[in-house]
């Protein structure tokens, strides 16, 4: 505390000074115009450059509430998009018939993956919602890009995704312009990049075509991209196709997702199992 | 002290008194104003401590300023020559002296005055002329100011600094 007053007794002709040419500053931005309007410029456009930074800063902190905002909105949106598509195609069949009561056969559930592994030949992701969310095995998982797996295992609150990277996984697909069959596989191997096989031979698909779901198997609606056709081949028996396809999404960055929930899909099987085993009863 | 005091009162008067009624309607080539209230900072001796310079020198120029319009532009420049005349002194002064020396003519020899007095007044007219300026935009003209106003202003003082300690000395001489 002494040293503290005698460094100020010492220099105090400073303080004084700085104290004198401020108290001049301030008369001469106050009362001379064109200097005050020069100082209050600059010190606007100053202080108004911090702000923009402190803004970009906030926004960009604030991002993962505005994803997660969107991600809803996306979800509302696709099952918007899936119910008019229905209801256009029965308008395109007959305009008289409407089928107002029967309730939308797909809806959707936004999740986050929680944990994934790329580097194996059996890859699984692990989804943060689950049973009671309403998720049941084999259900449709996609995300913004395309198309991410499907449901394989859950629990009361998360469930386990085999996604299209892995060795097990088939995908019923076809390709948008040739509405070609096939199925999507994948080999060990890089994470880029699956395999269509399946397509006949005469089918000419060009490099960069859209591989699509077909909604057959009731999982995905039809039209949800699976990748782009990266290289064209055949199969090892010479019977088939084999197109190499880069897939749509990217397994080391995706982390929202989407549930499609098809409760009809269990329904459909027990009618289907049901009608099996009576006809084996014949 | 209370006499140095009125004397230093008295020049102060006077010099507002010239500069403001005669030298502030001197525009030499148009836009030099020599600003001769930076001699009566420059006139202070060695003894008299910074804080009493510094209030010496805001009281000038603040009072400088309220009469000529130009709020807060000499006062600062006054106040910063306040700040760092004894530096500058120290630099013209002879080495071996201890007790208040005086800036004048006879002290410092011709030569040696001329360089001090206009470092000094180049600092107070490349302040004020700066902030009077207040952008980087018609520079030459600034500079002219600067320099013309400097050289005017050093000139002035010196011949006053002949005339008036000569009188002084004949004063003296006489009694």
């Amino acid at each position: 505390m002494q040293n503290l007053i005698d460094f100020i007794v010492k220099y105090k002709h400073w303080f004084v000074f700085f104290l004198m040419e401020g108290f001049c500053l301030a008369l001469l931005f106050r009362f001379n115009n064109y200097q005050g309007s020069v100082f209050f410029t600059t010190a606007n456009s100053f202080v108004g450059g911090i702000y923009s930074a402190v803004d970009g800063v906030t926004s960009y902190v604030g991002l993962n509430a505005v994803n997660e905002k969107l991600e809803a909105e996306n979800e509302m949106l696709r099952a918007e998009v899936h119910e008019m598509k229905r209801e256009l195609a029965a308008h395109r069949i007959d305009t008289l018939r409407f089928d107002g009561f029967n309730r939308a056969r797909y809806h959707f559930v936004g999740a986050q993956i929680v944990n994934a592994t790329t580097n194996h030949s059996l890859n699984l992701l692990t989804l943060n919602k689950g049973e009671k969310d309403g998720i049941r095995p084999e259900m449709g998982v996609i995300c913004s890009s395309g198309v991410v797996g499907i449901v394989f295992l859950t629990s009361d609150h998360y469930s386990t995704v085999m996604p299209l990277i892995n060795v097990k996984s088939k995908v019923s697909c076809q390709l948008k312009e040739h509405l070609s069959f096939g199925t999507m596989e994948w080999e060990f191997g890089s994470c880029e990049f699956g395999y269509m096989t399946g397509v006949p031979l005469h089918i000419k698909a060009s490099v960069g075509e859209v591989v699509e779901t077909n909604g057959h198997s009731d999982i995905f609606p039809s039209g949800i991209p699976l990748g782009t056709v990266e290289r064209l081949g055949q199969s090892d028996d010479g019977l088939s196709q084999k197109l190499t396809v880069k897939l749509a999404v990217d397994y080391t960055a995706v982390r929202n997702v989407s549930v499609i929930t098809n409760y009809h899909h269990a329904e459909k099987r027990t009618l289907e199992f049901q009608a099996d085993s009576l006809m084996s009863l014949d | 002290m209370k006499r140095d005091t009125y004397i230093r009162l008295g020049r102060m008067v006077l010099l507002l008194a010239v500069q403001l009624l005669v030298l502030n309607h001197l525009h030499l080539f148009g836009y030099a104003t020599p600003l001769i209230i930076g001699y009566m900072i420059i006139c202070f001796e060695t003894s008299v401590s910074r804080m009493s310079l510094l209030w010496w020198g805001f009281g000038i120029g603040l009072l400088y300023d309220v009469f000529s319009n130009t709020m807060g532009m000499a006062a600062a420049s006054c106040t910063l020559l306040a700040m760092v005349k004894p530096s500058i002194l120290k630099l013209f002064m002879p080495r071996d002296m201890v007790e208040s020396f005086k800036p004048t003519i006879q002290n410092m020899g011709l030569t040696r005055y001329i360089w001090y007095s206009l470092s000094c007044m180049g600092l107070l007219h490349f302040t004020f002329y700066f902030l009077e300026a207040f952008s980087l935009s018609d520079l030459l003209l600034t500079i002219g100011a600067m320099i013309g106003g400097t050289v005017l202003a050093t000139l002035i003082s010196v011949c006053v600094e002949y005339i008036v300690r000569n009188r002084i000395e004949e004063r003296e001489v006489g009694k």
